[in-house]
């Protein structure tokens, strides 16, 4: 396990006071706030920036974090010489005593998130949601609902599908200690399904505590992307390139869509940019989508005698400078 | 557990009250309320016990919360981000388009 410098990750200084450190987070979780954030690695770094702040910003997780932080200082200055230890961190035996951890503070704000290895040999597993510690186990109470994404093709909401989805998920053992379990569920995509839509799993989310229903599980959707056809909630877009002369004489041409093959008729004069509208062709539902062809038009390169002759003879067909607008 | 389950779509035909929108994103009902009357959310239904959420809504009060909690904005800063996302998310539909 990698030894993680929380101060390095929000860019602050080992004396840093609670307000630098509230503001070096504040700064970073809006450039890479997953929702808002253009960086490839946001999600990851959003995390990291959380996990960072959760520990900087609780006096007694920064207190022991600067105790193994030290310690590890020291363990690494002895180890540098030849044949020195690896940069392996394990936390030093007993590192923690004399720190009581009792899970107040920020913890509500980062309840569900994934903490990484580091933080878990310091603090121990994320308690599962805010009930587990803080609150005593009495009476009934429901199973939190449950989140996660799901990536499906346009193919699948065309047709429907059966997906694997794996999941972690915080969940009670025996000794009713908070746990992370991975688990598999297999679900039933609907036909229709459009990007962004929820799908809601009855009683898979968090277990309930005593005579308490589970929670649900809502699981959003995403579209694979694809790389011929392009989706616009019920609408999806298909480029089709044509031939110069296709494209001035009209033809009849074959069109792959996501239903299968179709013969397109395509009317003549047609420009590039043109969308040939396809009713109901889209994604299927009791409101279906349109299916949008937009045309282009390819240009074969003169290379050869023929090829340049066929182009000049084509030139000279015409009274034709693209660069005067024309009229209607 | 190798049953295949079958999920129910969160969308006008089977939408949410105010209580399980605040259950589902872990919100208050009261924070629910604000962003209704800031505009964040758009349920069906007049008033707060006949409003019926879909799953847009559910969406954008996970966004709304993220925002107020991890980046301290209150309400209409809220309103005023994901109005920019919206315009963000419709310019990009737009090239799709073309």
């Amino acid at each position: 396990m990698d030894f993680k410098d929380y101060y390095k990750t929000l860019g602050v200084a080992r004396d840093a006071s609670p307000d630098d450190i509230r503001n070096a987070y504040r700064k970073l979780a809006r450039k890479f706030h997953p929702d808002v954030s253009k960086e490839p690695d946001a999600e990851t770094r959003f995390k990291e920036i959380g996990e960072a702040s959760e520990v900087l910003r609780d006096p007694e997780k920064r207190a022991a974090y600067d105790v193994a932080a030290t310690q590890w200082g020291r363990q690494q200055a002895a180890g540098s010489a030849p044949g020195g230890k690896s940069r392996d961190f394990q936390p030093p035996p007993g590192w923690n005593t004399g720190f009581e951890f009792n899970g107040r503070g920020d913890d509500e704000a980062f309840a569900g998130v994934d903490h990484s290895d580091f933080f878990e040999a310091l603090f121990g597993r994320a308690r599962a949601g805010r009930g587990a510690g803080a609150r005593p186990a009495e009476g009934p109470m429901r199973g939190q609902d449950h989140h996660a994404k799901v990536m499906v093709t346009l193919e699948d909401a065309y047709r429907g599908a059966q997906r694997s989805v794996s999941l972690r998920m915080p969940a009670h053992d025996e000794q009713g200690r908070a746990v992370v379990r991975e688990r598999t569920l297999d679900v039933n995509i609907p036909k229709g399904i459009r990007e962004g839509q929820h799908l809601r799993l009855a009683g898979q989310g968090g277990p309930g505590r005593g005579d308490g229903a589970a929670g649900d599980l809502f699981l959003e959707i995403s579209f694979e992307p694809h790389p011929r056809f392009r989706v616009d909630g019920r609408d999806v877009y298909l480029d089709l390139p044509l031939a110069p002369w296709e494209a001035a004489l009209g033809a009849s041409v074959s069109a792959g869509t996501p239903d299968g093959d179709v013969e397109l008729s395509i009317p003549p004069n047609s420009v590039a940019g043109r969308k040939l509208r396809l009713r109901g062709r889209g994604i299927p539902g009791t409101q279906a989508g349109d299916l949008y062809v937009v045309l282009s038009v390819a240009l074969p390169p003169a290379v050869d005698a023929p090829s340049r002759a066929a182009y000049e003879a084509f030139g000279a067909a015409f009274d034709f400078d693209p660069r005067v607008p024309r009229k209607g | 557990m190798n049953n295949v389950l079958t999920a129910s779509v969160v969308d006008e035909e089977a939408p949410m009250s105010l209580a399980e929108l605040a259950r589902a994103c872990r919100a208050q009902e009261e924070e629910l309320r604000v962003w209704v009357f800031e505009g964040v959310l758009e349920p069906l239904g007049g008033s707060p016990p006949e409003w019926r959420f879909t799953g847009a809504s559910l969406r954008r009060a996970r966004v709304a919360l993220t925002l107020t909690r991890e980046l301290e904005l209150n309400p209409p800063g809220v309103a005023l981000a994901l109005e920019l996302m919206d315009e963000i998310e419709a310019l990009k539909a737009s090239l799709r388009r073309r």
